[in-house]
């Protein structure tokens, strides 16, 4: 007698198979490995194995003076090198007591959130992307390239921009960088609607993620999760508000907000923050104190001995400086709490239940950058 | 899911579809008009800012037709990835020292700029050529100072 066999007659662990998603792939932004437990299509169990970009930045820092670091800081997190460098100078200067000049602290927030515009462009845009949508890529991708050039023209590089010194920055703006930085802002509040109709309108894009990877506001604030992700859960914390560093205290600036925790929440987050960095960056140029661009510091600085913590917001998340000193040009320790390593983490408490699809759409909202985990 | 998926739904969701479909095709016939945004590269070379950060290069003066370098070793000292080394020379005693050969590992270099920082004579700048590949990663090794003498 011929005995038919079901998919339920079968054992839950002889059903479950394993599948390697990366180290190398497109979806991946980067070097991240996922090892996926699969029941069919349905992911049962997630994990992240991450170190495969691991340089060891924070041993490095012990072995060179304060000043030899400002490369490493910039190549953490790549896509928003500005306010990572900005950031490390900010914490010496606090470690220092570096009183730095107004129209510094005020340049340094134009370029970081020129910065942040520029993350959020390529973060939006690769998250779309990976759901399977090419065209605004290309679009998102013109805008951030006018960001690289303008950035260009002050800081001498694209990427990894070394502008920030302790005290101060390198070099000063002028009335063309601010004519075209007033350019660029109109042009990119009428690009909004572009984005709009091409992408927060489209049928797929809703379908894919409206409800897709909710985020509750518990597990949210259990994982640590910071920046647009934990917005998008509805918890209004950000900590260029709630611990105002570098003149933030002086713009008028929202943060946006979304209840819903969903893929499509944490996008619309972003392209909300976009909007308040071109506030911000226009209330600032409006409002260029003159002055110097540098406190008069010396060429090698020497900080007293104890230690600081410098949190910062950069376009992931609250980032944190903590360094020791010993009273030598040498740090003792130097810490990086990395907002992308907690906001990573909390894929594997929500992704059970989703298909193997929907991790990459996911994957794709949270924003990650490997290079900033491994470090 | 949606439990009532009838045939309505179905209809409703071919026309928000192809209403999507239709913006979307709008968009891309409306940019094929606009003009091209790319720098057509090879045959359309981009002009580097005034402050790119290339390889360093020494600065000739006009006093002296040549560099100011007095050999003092603080760009080799403070660069992070030590890919500087640069050998002074005396002609006669009591004389100034001044740079004889100045090497760079360009291929290990991370273009923080922290070496023309420093120069205590302001003799470095950032050069402005970006096309640097090479076949070999010995030709990354660069002594300023013969590329100095081919400029003058």
């Amino acid at each position: 007698m011929l005995t038919m066999k079901t998919i339920d007659d079968i054992n839950i662990n002889e059903r479950l198979y394993q599948l390697n998603l990366g180290p190398q792939h497109p979806s991946t932004h980067g070097v991240l490995h996922f090892l996926l437990t699969l029941d069919g299509e349905v992911v049962v169990k997630a994990e992240m194995l991450i170190g495969y970009t691991h340089r060891g930045h924070e041993k490095m820092a012990e072995n060179r003076i304060y000043e030899q670091f400002y490369p490493n800081s910039a190549r953490m997190d790549y896509l928003s090198g500005m306010i990572f460098n900005t950031g490390y100078c900010e914490a010496v200067e606090k470690l220092c007591g570096i009183e730095v000049p107004k129209r510094a602290r005020y340049i340094r927030v134009i370029t970081s959130e020129l910065n942040r515009v520029a993350s959020h462009l390529l973060g939006v845009m690769d998250f779309v992307m990976g759901i399977g949508a090419y065209t605004p890529f290309l679009y998102g991708w013109d805008d951030r390239e006018i960001i690289l050039d303008l950035l260009e023209t002050i800081t001498g590089s694209r990427l990894t921009y070394n502008y920030s010194r302790f005290g101060g920055v390198r070099v000063d703006i002028d009335q063309t960088f601010c004519d075209s930085a007033r350019r660029f802002i109109d042009r990119m509040r009428e690009r909004f609607k572009l984005y709009n109709d091409l992408i927060t309108g489209n049928i797929i894009f809703i379908k894919r993620t409206v409800g897709v990877g909710v985020i509750s506001k518990d597990v949210a604030l259990d994982y640590g999760v910071t920046g647009p992700t934990l917005r998008g859960s509805g918890v209004n914390y950000d900590v260029r508000k709630s611990e105002p560093y570098s003149s933030y205290e002086d713009f008028n600036f929202e943060i946006p907000t979304k209840e819903e925790g969903d893929c499509m929440a944490r996008y619309l987050v972003r392209l909300a923050e976009i909007e308040q960095s071109l506030r911000i960056i226009e209330q600032a140029m409006n409002n260029l104190p003159d002055g110097p661009i540098r406190a008069d510091v010396p060429c090698f600085i020497t900080p007293p001995a104890g230690d600081c913590y410098h949190s910062f917001e950069s376009a992931r998340g609250a980032v944190g400086y903590y360094i020791v000193s010993d009273g030598t040009r040498i740090p003792y320790r130097l810490k990086v709490r990395a907002p992308s390593f907690s906001n990573l983490f909390v894929m594997s408490k929500i992704i059970p239940g989703h298909f193997v699809a929907d991790l990459v759409a996911i994957f794709g909202s949270i924003d990650v950058t490997v290079p900033e985990i491994d470090r | 899911m949606n439990t009532s998926y009838g045939f309505k739904q179905y209809v409703k969701e071919i026309f928000t579809g192809s209403k999507s479909l239709i913006i979307g095709m709008g968009i891309t016939l409306k940019h094929m008009f606009k003009p091209i945004v790319t720098v057509q590269y090879p045959r359309q070379k981009p002009i580097m800012t005034p402050h790119f950060r290339g390889h360093i290069e020494a600065i000739i003066f006009d006093d002296t037709k040549s560099h100011h370098c007095v050999a003092c070793g603080l760009c080799a000292r403070t660069c992070p990835s030590h890919v500087i080394k640069v050998q002074g020379e005396k002609t006669k005693a009591g004389d100034r020292k001044y740079g004889k050969q100045y090497f760079i590992d360009f291929t290990k270099c991370s273009l923080c700029g922290l070496c023309v920082d420093v120069c205590p004579e302001k003799t470095l700048k950032f050069s402005d050529e970006y096309e640097l590949a090479f076949y070999s990663r010995w030709d990354g090794v660069m002594d300023i100072m013969q590329r100095l003498e081919e400029r003058k």
